[in-house]
């Protein structure tokens, strides 16, 4: 473990020995949201206004679009896409990357997912901690907080001036030694980040004690509730596309002129055509299906097989939701009425 | 304009009725300037409702979303009637289902209200920014008042509200059984904002803005499904024999998408901006909805969603309308 | 054999023979593939009830039990319903094209557990096709087992599929019944007219030291479940297998989940005692 500091003066020279090692992916403002995208040279990005990206770095890892194989149609050969590069995400939130974590679960159980383990090993996660948290952050109620470090390589922390950094994993020592020129040692900065931390935590206004909501979830299957949440729902993936954890993709063929890739692309459970069989049933025929299997695979199935929820708390499905579906409401209704 | 106490009141009336299952309107959400659909299935569920510039979903949209699942053998169909809290963009939509035969009328009951727009969540992102708690706002005058914890914020309207909404011609029900409170002298000139700039852009430029606008949708179809004219059962989107766009999230298929969604919006949008509120990536849809609807009228004089008894902007033919941009 | 390295790359397969067990806007072909690739073909192997995901490239994949028992030879054998748009483009395949199959997926059916006991399969339409395998593996394995009873049955019989095998069934002394049934009378018609839960009653098998395994239509399960319950069958002794959309085969993808149940990792088959307690199941 290696603790730097990093003197937002140096900020230009630290992001740039970032990019000249691996390919630097940073939350960049498009349009009126943030998302993570690839350094393109302008170092004056800083993440001083960023506050949270609107699509989670998860797209990183695991890219809304990906293609699996490529061929020509006709043919009997497949080829592999190129192989992907050594990468390093600056700035995601502690709870995207205790997401990853999440979604390693995924594509390391039973058999690995190539593509995506491809990608998360030769990615590297220097994680910012929130000084100050969102309006619909809960982490602190999954083990989470706004300075955990699981999933990172790196803790930063915004100390006001500087940055103080962390390393966490072996493979974020050697991150810190690349940037060595831009860093400082630390001295007692780390103390400074515990305390930031520790205020910050006593901000998050929202939680859940899940406790028992696992079993709730399996009791109250039929229960009147769903019906009730589901309701208002739009039917639209904004929850699950901007979800950290969730994980869920199709897999489709597409061609043009001879050219053809099998790829897959994020899907989501709120979808109808998600499940429906071609002759026409759907297991999951109504939204009340669908939300009840978007929560209950975050907090019962994920559970039963990993031992873990699948959430994070970072609070995007509610703030992104165009009707207010909150899962927290939702939970603590499990809890109350179930 | 109109109290609470008297839609409730009119509400808890209108879900009493024997021929009614519920009325739609709206309730408080859980955080913030958050309000969310809601079903009044009670009288006592009507002390719930709200009815504020707060009010951002296009009601409307709760009649093409109902699910029409197969009965469990020997059920009978429910035929009450779904009563809707209406204002001039949910009265508009309704409408132009209507003329579609996308609703039945005698299943309907349309309890009108007058509006003064509603509020644009992306305009208070800076300056009042959301909080935990459940905020409340109000009209007064050209002015929208927020009440945030017991604080009273007064902003100009121009500020907050919706760009659509300020250019509202219609704040007044077009259809309703009934109209509550006094009528709302429509304040806009005719304008399709955002439209003329563009128009004025050159080919170029436009083509960087839509290729940087698509680029970030992640074609989580909110736009789609927040839409009331959205209501296929089966969307172009969704198929996959044949695939007409294909899922990849790319520039060139999410702008087949968008154009494919606009197309089928053509003489059918009523200018609510439903679908720009609810998308998360932020893209300004209206802006291409906006270029239709000024075509449409310009070109044939038509405005969706405002003639009960009118045809379908496509299914009509007048010998009189212009043809020389016409192939 | 999964591609070790990368799941998600199929194999390719010849078809070496192809013919239609039914007619009609959603006729069913068969086709009997072997592997391209001799070291794929001689390390596959694969049990009765799993499935593989087959396609065509360029139009994509599905998920399709695999009808051939390992007992009768290093080939495939899929029967496929012309559905959507995967399995219009499969059905447009002759002998000496190419599939594409990436496999085997999913659990399989006991059998092994199951030496000693009385084996009973309850088939309807499309439905045979994954039972086919346990009757052939039984026969294969005759002395292994006490008992093989077959009841199967579809609309008419233009809708039956293995037409000539389970004829062929009828006559092989090993198999102690073979009992078919089409839901509406038709001239030359010998057998039972009626429906299969219907046609399991008159048949009337005993549940003493019997399995039973059920699929067909979702309506059918329902019966028979009904009816073998009737019988005195403990649902330990009932075994089905389920269907669900399926993209990755292989636990990421998320959709084919019938509650905390993945089709594709924890199924295809499953006991009866098991899917009793998942109400999405039978969704």
């Amino acid at each position: 473990m290696s603790e730097k500091v990093l003197q937002k003066a140096n900020w230009s020279s630290f992001v740039q020995a970032l990019a000249d090692a691996r390919e630097l992916w940073f939350p960049v403002k498009d349009g009126p949201i943030y998302k993570f995208a690839p350094y393109s040279g302008d170092v004056d990005a800083g993440l001083e206004e960023y506050a949270y990206s609107s699509v989670p770095p998860k797209a990183v890892v695991l890219p809304q679009t990906e293609t699996m194989f490529l061929y020509q149609v006709g043919d009997k050969e497949t080829s592999l896409p190129e192989e992907k590069k050594e990468k390093v995400v600056l700035g995601a939130r502690p709870c995207d990357a205790r997401a990853m974590d999440i979604v390693d679960r995924v594509f390391q159980w039973d058999e690995d997912d190539p593509y995506y383990l491809e990608n998360r090993n030769k990615t590297a996660v220097i994680g910012l901690a929130c000084n100050e948290p969102f309006v619909n952050c809960f982490c602190t109620s999954l083990d989470g907080s706004p300075g955990s470090t699981q999933g990172l390589d790196v803790l930063m922390v915004d100390l006001g001036d500087k940055y103080y950094l962390r390393s966490v994993t072996d493979k974020g020592s050697r991150i810190l030694g690349d940037a060595e020129s831009a860093l400082e040692d630390a001295s007692g900065e780390g103390s400074q980040a515990e305390e930031i931390i520790k205020e910050a935590e006593g901000k998050i206004k929202r939680s859940i004690d899940t406790e028992g909501i696992r079993e709730k979830l399996e009791e109250g299957w039929e229960a009147p509730l769903w019906d009730e949440v589901s309701r208002a729902c739009l039917g639209c993936g904004a929850c699950t596309f901007l979800c950290p954890t969730c994980h869920c993709f199709d897999i489709q063929d597409e061609v043009e002129g001879f050219d053809g890739r099998r790829c897959r692309m994020w899907d989501s459970c709120m979808f109808g055509e998600y499940t429906l069989h071609t002759s026409g049933h759907n297991p999951r025929p109504s939204r009340k299906e669908r939300t009840r299997n978007r929560i209950s695979h975050k907090y019962r199935y994920y559970v039963e097989k990993f031992d873990k929820i699948a959430c994070v708390g970072c609070g995007r499905c509610i703030t992104s939701c165009p009707v207010n579906i909150d899962i927290l409401d939702i939970l603590s209704r499990v809890k109350e009425e179930l | 304009m109109v109290d609470l106490e008297t839609i409730r009141k009119k509400a808890k009336e209108i879900v009493s009725r024997e021929d009614v299952k519920h009325l739609i309107g709206w309730r408080k959400g859980t955080f913030g300037y958050r309000v969310t659909p809601y079903w009044v299935e009670a009288p006592e569920d009507a002390e719930e409702l709200v009815y504020s510039p707060l009010c951002n979903t296009n009601l409307a949209t709760s009649l093409t979303l109902a699910e029409k699942l197969p009965l469990p053998k020997g059920q009978e169909p429910d035929r009450r009637k779904t009563a809707l809290l209406v204002r001039g963009c949910d009265s508009r939509a309704v409408v132009q289902l209507l003329t579609e035969r996308g609703v039945d009328r005698e299943q309907v009951v349309l309890l009108g209200l007058p509006c003064r727009g509603v509020v644009d969540l992306r305009k208070l992102k800076d300056s009042y920014p959301e909080d935990n708690e459940v905020a409340d706002a109000e009209w007064k005058e050209d002015k929208i008042v927020l009440n945030v914890s017991g604080e009273k914020k007064e902003i100009p309207r121009e500020e907050v509200l919706d760009d659509h909404c300020l250019v509202c011609r219609y704040p007044n029900p077009v259809e309703a059984d009934e109209t509550l409170g006094e009528k709302v002298e429509p304040w806009a000139e005719e304008s399709h904002p955002g439209v003329e700039e563009l128009e004025n852009a050159s080919f170029d430029k436009r083509w960087d803005f839509w290729e940087k606008e698509f680029e970030r949708c992640i074609r989580c179809y909110a736009c789609r499904n927040a839409c009331p004219m959205c209501y296929c059962e089966d969307c172009i989107l969704d198929r996959l024999n044949p695939t007409w766009i294909y899922r990849s999230n790319n520039y060139s298929e999410n702008t087949a998408f968008h154009i494919a969604r606009a197309f089928h919006l053509v003489g059918r949008c009523v200018s609510c901006g439903a679908c720009e509120r609810v998308c998360p990536a932020g893209i300004p849809l209206g802006k291409i909805n906006q270029k239709l609807v000024k075509e449409v009228r310009e070109k044939y004089e038509f405005e969706p969603g405002t003639d009960p008894e009118g045809v379908p902007f496509q299914a009509s033919y007048n010998p009189q309308d212009q043809e020389d941009f016409i192939l | 054999m999964s591609n070790k390295e990368n799941p998600y790359i199929p194999h390719m397969a010849k078809v070496e023979d192809t013919w239609y067990e039914t007619h009609g806007e959603r006729a069913i072909k068969t086709f009997r593939v072997v592997f391209e690739d001799e070291e794929v073909k001689e390390s596959w192997e694969h049990l009765p009830g799993q499935c593989a995901m087959i396609g065509v490239l360029g139009v994509g994949e599905s998920m399709i039990s695999i009808s051939s028992s390992p007992t009768e030879g290093k080939f495939l054998r899929f029967s496929v319903m012309r559905m959507g748009k995967v399995t219009q483009a499969l059905h447009q395949l002759e002998p000496g094209d190419s599939m594409t199959v990436r496999g085997p997926y999913g659990n399989n059916f006991p059998l092994e557990e199951w030496k000693g006991k009385k084996i009973l399969t309850i088939g309807g339409g499309i439905g045979q096709a994954p039972l086919r395998p346990i009757v052939e593996y039984v026969r294969a394995n005759i002395n292994d087992y006490q008992d093989l009873t077959v009841i199967y049955g579809a609309r008419t019989t233009n809708d039956l599929c293995f037409k000539q095998e389970l004829e062929d069934l009828r006559e092989c002394q090993e198999v102690s019944s073979c009992h078919l049934s089409i839901d509406i009378e038709e001239e030359g018609w010998s057998h039972f007219v009626g429906f299969v839960p219907t046609l399991l009653m008159e048949v009337n098998p005993s549940p003493e030291n019997t399995i039973a395994i059920t699929c067909g239509p979702p309506i059918m399960i329902k019966f028979v479940l009904e009816n073998l319950k009737k019988l005195g069958f403990e649902d330990e002794q009932i075994y089905t297998t389920l269907e669900n959309r399926m993209k990755c085969g292989i636990g990421k993808c998320g959709r084919c989940n019938a509650g905390p149940l993945y089709v594709c990792k924890d199924g295809p088959v499953f006991n009866y005692a098991t899917l009793k307690q998942v109400p999405e199941a039978f969704a």
